[in-house]
């Protein structure tokens, strides 16, 4: 299912303020900082769509960093699922991307009810990103900076019009209704919408093959002591996992209040911690550092694939943002490589 | 989902987060990915900061102990009766009786208030706050160096500085942020140099780690600059046309040639001539110290010898040079800046000077007392006796404070304790009255961080039902005292204290908007400063201070063995009040620990995991042996944030003779494995006291 539309700028903030009536619409703004942030729009026209990557990913929306689960008392237990409609505005290539391997993770052949009530009500509206950022590497892992599949809808920004592709059931529900709104495409949008990628292709500076890096860690060419200076420039700050729009490890917990009443919850865990695998009698399997920084690049590099086919890696370039080591994944790539 | 951009609570480095707000339920934090300090990164701590905001053990409403037990009650009933027991005190005691700790955890302006309620509503100058136990030496040492005791230079700049001389700092740890950008300068090519007798994580990547015996900073400062006098390396035209007092100051440093100083530190000569040269030749050269040099009996002749040291090489009143005191809490240089200190002013304007005392008076309305109040420490020496009633917001003694029981038992002695507080602390517990207040995600105001960037902080949940912002609590407690304190909202009380502070004369809520603004910043044209002392030092001329080594206040012996020292690890912070309600933090490490080096484990036989007795002079806790070459042999390290191990019921009490300031950082201790006993039931295991 592959429908093209084209759609005038000046349409825009009409449409989404239509779509805004029945789920609340979050998009990219600009923070007093400088920031991009994604959040709930009040201001349609205060959306900035060819902006740096946001931190933290759009994972946040469909698995929160702190998300209650059940409430419950000597009565018994309540479900708190979160069911509230939710549109995110100006999401990139790359994130999409990654929501499709979440959604095997969290639906696959366990389903997550928590994950996957929300994901049912959310629709995804992409941007083929035309302005990648320096820390960006998408484009050697194929996903993106445009996708061919995988979308509800993806926008290309053509200059005084989008490009518009319906790549889901949910996708053309939200054009559907609105036809009046949209063009069919002309050969003139379809070459310039080529232009478009082949200059964004243009603009990345990272070029990172991580086969190369697998095959070289599958051959026994990476020493521990490499791994060891690695490990020795972490600082514990779970950043890499919080950010990454593929992590998926979360801890539950209990607050106890008062009258046997209590909520149950979940929040964002990291496997880089020595904890996340503490056993009874505090024993720590994986108690040095170096150990866990392998198991996450390992998991990411080469039990993934095994996995899934793909690699637990999207190319966003968020956790070269955010570690402060300076051992992200693509710096690291980069060393091997 | 809305987020607001805020500044962290935790320590001073102040990053800048979005904290996300879904329905008022907190859902989580990210980075600010443009702020100075922080770039779009956190460290655990900022990751979790949201957890305890919303914990259903916050304190709800006020608690009035009556026979011994904890009462509910309402905020007008539990406000009426602090002032008509504030008040009674007072009158038969008189002002002085009275003494209150502000807190470095809460903001400038209800530091400001609380600076104004002592002073101008009770009439005393007893105020002080936990900056008496960090960097009190600091702001006392570099005053009389320089004029004034902050971070000369900007965390920014730290990445294109050439040389980082870190002493008595566990950076990575401790100031993770700073931490980070330490490691982009090394990456770029800079020489690190870290003196601290641990291994800790930022000194695995120093061209040379100094491990000097605890204690010993003065002499080998003195070794250094002792070098750096006999080899020419002496910058003698900014000694002439910018300092005082050399030639007495060089008279001392002869005294320690390098043998002396190896003598004295334990590290080898050639190291110290090696950090001399290498500190001396590199004009971008930064200097961090932190509670390894503070901590001390000598605390203040640390300080001054690293200020001695910049001066001698001109090290200072450049960008990316300069002389950086990193200060602990979120707000500790806020809370000494707005003068919750028992002799100074906000803008560290003196009590006892009749110009800005009167300034004060006319500003409040009030008799102001000239005479300098009691410190932290001295105000519990004196509880029961001259001091009868305390007030204490957010801060946690019976935990921070030196030979602990003696606090408690000090503050038993009180005939009323006010605390005010997010959690029940320990020393909540012990209150006469305890009033609920908020967390950084529930209020407005600034906190000033370690490079003096005053930040604003904005309210991002409505207050966990029942609890009251600081400084409306302060106010309405100074209403029922009889004078009126009407703040309609924070930059009010912001706009009095810049009106009455010269370094923060510019320094108001609307300008705050993009990362700040760094002190000193006179005006409202001024822009802030990014560095400090150029062209001249705050108070005119730098002035050399003589310094003489002297050795820690309690030396090890035959009873207690080996040296005690004490310190902080990276997944918690201070008494726990806020971690270890963060259930990540907790997991993480849930019990406290010894750090005792290998060889002294095996001449003991002892293995990781055994339980262990450490006493003092002052007591004994039992806890966890960990084996790690991080601590040298002789020397034991305890992290200070376990109430059911609290080291500082063992920690020695004794003070710098100026600062005050306890030294945490040495004692005498002795260990022994702890043989296990059979309970009454004749067990050897029973399940552990939930917590």
């Amino acid at each position: 299912m592959k429908d093209e539309f084209v759609l005038s700028k000046t349409n825009l903030p009409y449409w989404l303020r239509q779509l805004r009536k029945k789920a609340d619409l979050i998009g990219p703004l600009r923070s007093l900082n400088g920031d991009i942030i994604f959040s709930s729009i009040v201001n349609i026209h205060e959306m900035i769509l060819d902006c740096p990557a946001s931190i933290p990913s759009p994972k946040e929306f469909l698995f929160p960093q702190k998300e209650e689960m059940y409430k419950f008392s000597q009565k018994g237990v309540n479900t708190l699922n979160d069911n509230g409609k939710r549109i995110i505005f100006g999401v990139r290539s790359c994130d999409i991307s990654a929501i499709a391997l979440l959604d095997r993770f969290y639906g696959g052949l366990l389903e997550d009810d928590f994950y996957m009530s929300r994901r049912r009500n959310t629709c995804f509206i992409s941007i083929a990103c035309n302005n990648p950022d320096p820390t960006c590497f998408c484009s050697g892992l194929g996903t993106g900076p445009a996708l061919k599949t995988g979308f509800d809808l993806q926008f290309t920004d053509l200059g005084d019009r989008y490009l518009v592709q319906a790549g889901s059931r949910e996708g053309l529900r939200m054009i559907n209704g609105f036809m009046h709104l949209f063009l069919l495409p002309e050969k003139a949008d379809r070459d310039d919408q080529y232009e478009v990628l082949l200059s964004s292709q243009s603009i990345f500076e990272k070029r990172i093959t991580l086969e190369n890096v697998r095959q070289k860690i599958l051959a026994g060419k990476v020493p521990d002591s490499f791994w060891e200076s690695v490990a020795s420039r972490c600082f514990e700050c779970g950043g890499c996992v919080y950010e990454c729009p593929l992590c998926t490890c979360f801890n539950v917990i209990d607050w106890k209040e008062k009258d046997n009443k209590g909520t149950r919850m979940r929040l964002w865990d990291t496997c880089m911690f020595k904890g996340f695998t503490k056993m009874a009698g505090n024993v720590l399997p994986a108690g040095k550092k170096i150990m866990r920084t392998k198991r996450w690049y390992f998991h990411k590099l080469l039990y993934y694939p095994e996995q899934f086919g793909r690699f637990g890696c999207v190319g966003c370039g968020r956790c070269t943002i955010t570690c402060p080591g300076r051992i992200d994944i693509a710096t690291i790539a980069n060393k091997l490589d | 989902m809305k987020k607001i951009s805020t500044v962290c609570p935790y320590c001073g480095c102040g990053c800048g987060l979005y904290v996300h707000v879904e329905k008022d339920i907190i859902t989580g934090v990210s980075p600010v990915r443009n702020h100075p300090v922080n770039k779009g990164s956190l460290c655990v701590k900022g990751w979790n900061c949201f957890e305890f905001v919303q914990h259903p053990g916050r304190l709800k409403y006020p608690l009035i102990k009556k026979d011994g037990v904890f009462k509910k009650s309402s905020w007008d009933e539990a406000l009426d009766w602090t002032a008509e027991n504030l008040l009674k005190v007072k009158e038969k005691f008189g002002p002085d009786s009275i003494g209150m700790l502000s807190s470095a955890k809460c903001t400038n302006e209800e530091n400001f208030l609380m600076m104004k309620f002592s002073r101008a509503v009770v009439g005393t100058n007893n105020i002080d706050h936990c900056a008496r136990l960090c960097h009190s030496s600091t702001v006392g040492g570099l005053a009389k160096a320089f004029g004034s005791g902050a971070m000369t230079n900007s965390i920014d700049e730290i990445d294109s500085s050439r040389v980082l001389f870190v002493i008595g700092s566990n950076t990575t740890e401790q100031h993770p942020m700073i931490g980070m950008h330490m490691l982009d300068a090394v990456d770029r090519g800079a020489t690190l140099i870290v003196a601290d007798p641990r291994k800790t994580q930022i000194a695995e990547f120093a061209k040379i780690h100094l491990r000097h015996r605890c204690g010993t900073d003065v002499a080998l400062l003195n070794g250094m600059m002792n070098v750096i006098i006999n080899e020419g390396l002496v910058d003698l035209d900014f000694v002439r046309r910018r300092t005082e007092n050399f030639d007495d100051f060089e008279k001392i440093v002869m005294r320690y040639p390098l043998d002396i100083a190896e003598k004295i530190t334990g590290v080898p000569a050639v190291d110290i001539r090696r950090v001399a040269r290498i500190y001396a030749t590199e004009k971008r050269s930064m200097l961090f110290y932190s509670m390894g040099i503070t901590q001390h009996i000598t605390g203040v002749d640390n300080v001054r010898s690293c200020a001695n040291l910049v001066m001698l090489t001109a090290h200072i009143g450049l960008p990316m040079t300069g002389l950086n005191p990193l200060r602990g809490q979120n707000n500790v240089q806020g809370a000494c800046d707005m003068g919750a200190l028992p002799d100074v002013y906000s803008g560290y304007q003196k009590v006892t000077d009749k110009k800005a005392r009167k300034k004060f008076e006319s500003a409040w309305g009030a008799k102001l007392p000239s005479v300098p109040g009691r410190t932290l420490t001295e105000m519990f020496d004196a509880a029961g006796g001259e001091i009868r009633a305390m007030y204490i917001m957010g801060e946690n003694p019976v935990i921070s404070d030196p030979d602990a029981s003696h606090v408690t038992e000090a503050i038993k002695k009180l005939d009323f304790l006010v605390v005010q507080d997010i959690f029940m602390s320990d020393t909540a517990e012990l209150a006469s009255v305890v009033l609920p207040a908020v967390t950084f995600a529930e209020k407005d105001g600034t906190f000033t961080n370690t490079e003096r960037r005053v930040q604003k902080l904005k309210k991002a949940i409505r207050p966990v039902c029942g609890a009251m912002p600081d400084w409306r609590i302060i106010s309405e407690l100074s209403k029922r005292m009889g004078y009126e304190m009407e703040y309609g909202a924070t930059h009010e009380i912001m706009e009095e204290a810049a009106l009455l502070t010269p370094s923060y004369g510019g320094i108001l809520h609307h300008r705050l908007n993009n990362f700040g603004l760094q002190w000193p910043c006179p005006g409202i044209d001024h822009s802030g400063t990014t560095f400090m002392h150029r062209k001249a030092f705050t108070k005119g001329m730098g002035s050399f201070i003589p310094i003489d080594f002297v050795p820690p206040a309690e030396p090890v012996d035959g009873d207690y063995p080996f040296i005690l020292t004490t310190g902080r690890i990276s997944f918690h912070y201070h008494t726990g009040t806020m971690c270890r309600r963060t259930s990540t933090l907790e997991r993480e490490e849930p019990d406290c620990f010894v750090e005792i080096n290998p060889a002294d484990a095996e001449s003991l036989g002892i293995k990781t995991h055994d339980r262990l007795s450490v006493s003092s002079r002052r007591g004994e806790i039992v806890v966890n042996a960990s084996v790690t070459d991080r601590t040298p042999e002789g020397i034991v390290f305890i992290p200070f944030h376990f109430r059911e191990a609290a080291v500082n019921l063992i920690t020695n009490p004794a003070l710098d003779p100026t600062a005050k300031i306890p030294e945490y950082k040495v004692c005498a201790v002795n260990i022994a494995p702890v043989v296990p006993k059979p309970d009454e039931e004749g067990k050897f295991f029973s399940r552990r006291e939930n917590r």
